[in-house]
């Protein structure tokens, strides 16, 4: 009896999902497939499904505006994982389910339905089922992006907890970087022959949005662990920079066929490595440029003294004022000297 | 249907836990651009001591108020930069190096804040860098009067935007947001003080002074608008 009313939760779930979510024209079919779902999922439960059913469309000519609060509890888009209660789940924990199950049809079928129906026969539901995604596969990428993008924030948590509690050494910025690209990267490899498509459809107007929104988050918390603290234009260069840096890789690496995609991690290294050498060059620019500033002033400074005093007094404080404003060049090019030479 | 979607909106975000919420204002959820930054399970992964302070804040609210903040505190500093640069050596410099350095420890502050909070800065940091000195510079040329009444003007702007960012985060929540709430009432008597020592010296007899005071007001709201989006 539990079951049953769990079952039209459930259903009820499924269905005001769809239809908040999705257009509403697809929402006849919608209920067919839901249905279909359902007959599998009760089909495995052994729940007689005649009076679920029937309560289950009752419901819907009275309730169809997604706005009103349905008879039973709401979606739960909590906090707590979705989680209710054991024996159902939440319409976004059953897509995860199916599209984490697709995955690994991926390598043949490709980021399409197919896949993902697959991955819904191997959880025992109806190929129907994969009607609740689009029919371009986007879902399936987005959901692996995603699931990549975790993966790679738990991986830097536990270095950056190794760090904290002393038992690894603190990488420096260009190699963190690297390794963090690199890790990410490496995820792609099982799908590596497919991953042009998804690159291609993660590139559809509709889709622009979340994979931009995924791909800023992810550079956003390597930047994060790698300790930016910046709080100036610096927070967008460094995002840009390595932005650039990881989407680049990512293209060599689609057409790569060395050994463990050795040109990849060199084109990578070589291109964190110009990345800091930007930065570096910038800043000796920036400053050598405050020592002109400064060197300019003091001359002017200098000179508007002489015109005030006399010839003579001129002549005394000239000399050293000169020496004075030199010393304002001379450590800033000591310093460029070193850094070119080090470099 | 974009109803529907603006009230699941804000449930889903609620649901999403600290992965990265969306960029977009409260109203626009839609669907499938609120399911995807959600883990499986959507605990957070974060439980380090900067993730601390985000769990459960509203954070397109908190993003805005410590982005503008941030950038208000920098457009102040620019400016008493740029009266400093003219009336540095004048008898109001000592008053505005001391104002100045209160704006300094703000800024500090908020620099302290954003990174706390991982919010983005503002892209138009460099035009406030600009517009700041330039507003600074050209009001003190105005006289030493001229550079009170543009003091006066920012000021009162600023004591008034605190002071509704207060009652934002007062009707959010007093408790979560005790410490921000502390702070900007802090910052917002420091502005007020400000606000004070420029009618003190004599910035209501500056030439123009109406028209000066909402002409800087004006710009002080559109900076404000943009710096909270941008």
């Amino acid at each position: 009896m539990a079951a049953a009313g769990s079952l039209r939760r459930a259903g009820w779930r499924l269905w005001r999902g769809r239809a908040v979510v999705r257009c509403q024209l697809y929402s006849p079919q919608r209920a067919l497939q839901a249905s279909a779902v359902l007959r599998r999922v009760s089909d495995e439960q052994k729940e007689p499904l005649a009076s679920s059913f029937q309560q289950q469309f009752d419901s819907h000519p009275t309730d169809h505006q997604p706005e009103q609060k349905p008879h039973g509890p709401r979606p739960s888009y909590t906090g707590q994982g979705g989680q209710e209660s054991e024996d159902y789940e939440s319409e976004e924990q059953l897509q995860h389910r199916i599209l984490t199950a697709a995955l690994e049809f991926v390598p043949e079928h490709g980021w399409t339905a197919e896949a993902i129906a697959e991955g819904a026969k191997t959880l025992g539901l109806s190929v129907a089922a994969a009607g609740m995604f689009h029919s371009d596969g986007s879902e399936l990428i987005l959901h692996f992006v995603s699931q990549c993008n975790t993966k790679l924030s738990e991986l830097l948590e536990q270095e950056q907890k190794l760090v904290q509690l002393g038992k690894a050494e603190k990488k420096s910025t260009d190699q963190f970087l690297r390794d963090a690209v690199e890790a990410r990267l490496r995820m792609l490899i099982p799908y590596i022959e497919k991953w042009p498509q998804a690159l291609s459809i993660l590139l559809l107007p509709h889709n622009i949005p979340s994979s931009l929104n995924l791909l800023t988050s992810m550079i956003d918390d390597i930047w994060q662990y790698a300790g930016d603290q910046s709080t100036d234009f610096n927070w967008y260069t460094r995002r840009a920079v390595l932005t650039g840096i990881y989407n680049t890789t990512e293209l060599v690496m689609m057409q790569d066929s060395s050994p463990d995609f050795e040109d990849t991690w060199r084109f990578l290294e070589n291109r964190v490595a110009d990345a800091m050498n930007m930065s570096d060059t910038a800043n000796q620019v920036q400053s050598t440029g405050e020592a002109v500033v400064q060197g300019l002033m003091g001359a002017a400074v200098t000179v508007s003294n002489a015109e005030i005093s006399r010839a003579v007094r001129a002549k005394l404080f000239l000399f050293p004022s000169v020496v004075n404003v030199s010393m304002f060049f001379l450590p800033n090019l000591e310093d460029s000297m070193e850094k070119n030479c080090l470099s | 249907m974009a109803a529907a979607a603006a009230a699941v909106g804000p449930a889903v975000r609620r649901s999403l836990g600290q992965r990265r919420p969306l960029p977009c204002g409260a109203g626009r959820g839609s669907g499938l651009r609120g399911r995807w930054p959600l883990p499986a399970g959507g605990v957070s992964l974060r439980p380090c001591s900067t993730r601390a302070t985000l769990e459960g804040i509203n954070k397109p609210v908190i993003d805005r108020i410590i982005r503008v903040d941030h950038a208000g505190e920098y457009g102040a500093n620019r400016i008493y930069a740029g009266q400093m640069a003219v009336l540095g050596r004048s008898s109001l410099g000592p008053i505005i190096q001391q104002m100045w350095n209160q704006e300094k420890d703000h800024l500090k502050k908020f620099n302290e804040l954003m990174v706390a909070y991982r919010v983005r800065p503002t892209v138009l940091l460099p035009f406030w860098n600009v517009a700041g000195f330039v507003l600074g510079a050209g009001s003190a040329l105005l006289g030493k009067k001229g550079a009170m009444a543009c003091t006066v003007a920012i000021e009162e702007s600023i004591s008034d935007h605190y002071n509704s960012q207060i009652r934002t985060l007062m009707e959010e929540d007093p408790e979560k947001y005790k410490e921000l709430l502390q702070i900007i009432k802090q910052f917002r008597d420091d502005e007020r003080e400000h606000h004070d020592i420029g009618l003190e010296h004599d910035a209501e007899m500056a030439p123009a002074y109406s028209v000066l005071k909402t002409a800087i007001q004006l710009g002080c709201k559109a900076a404000i608008f943009l710096s909270e989006r941008i």
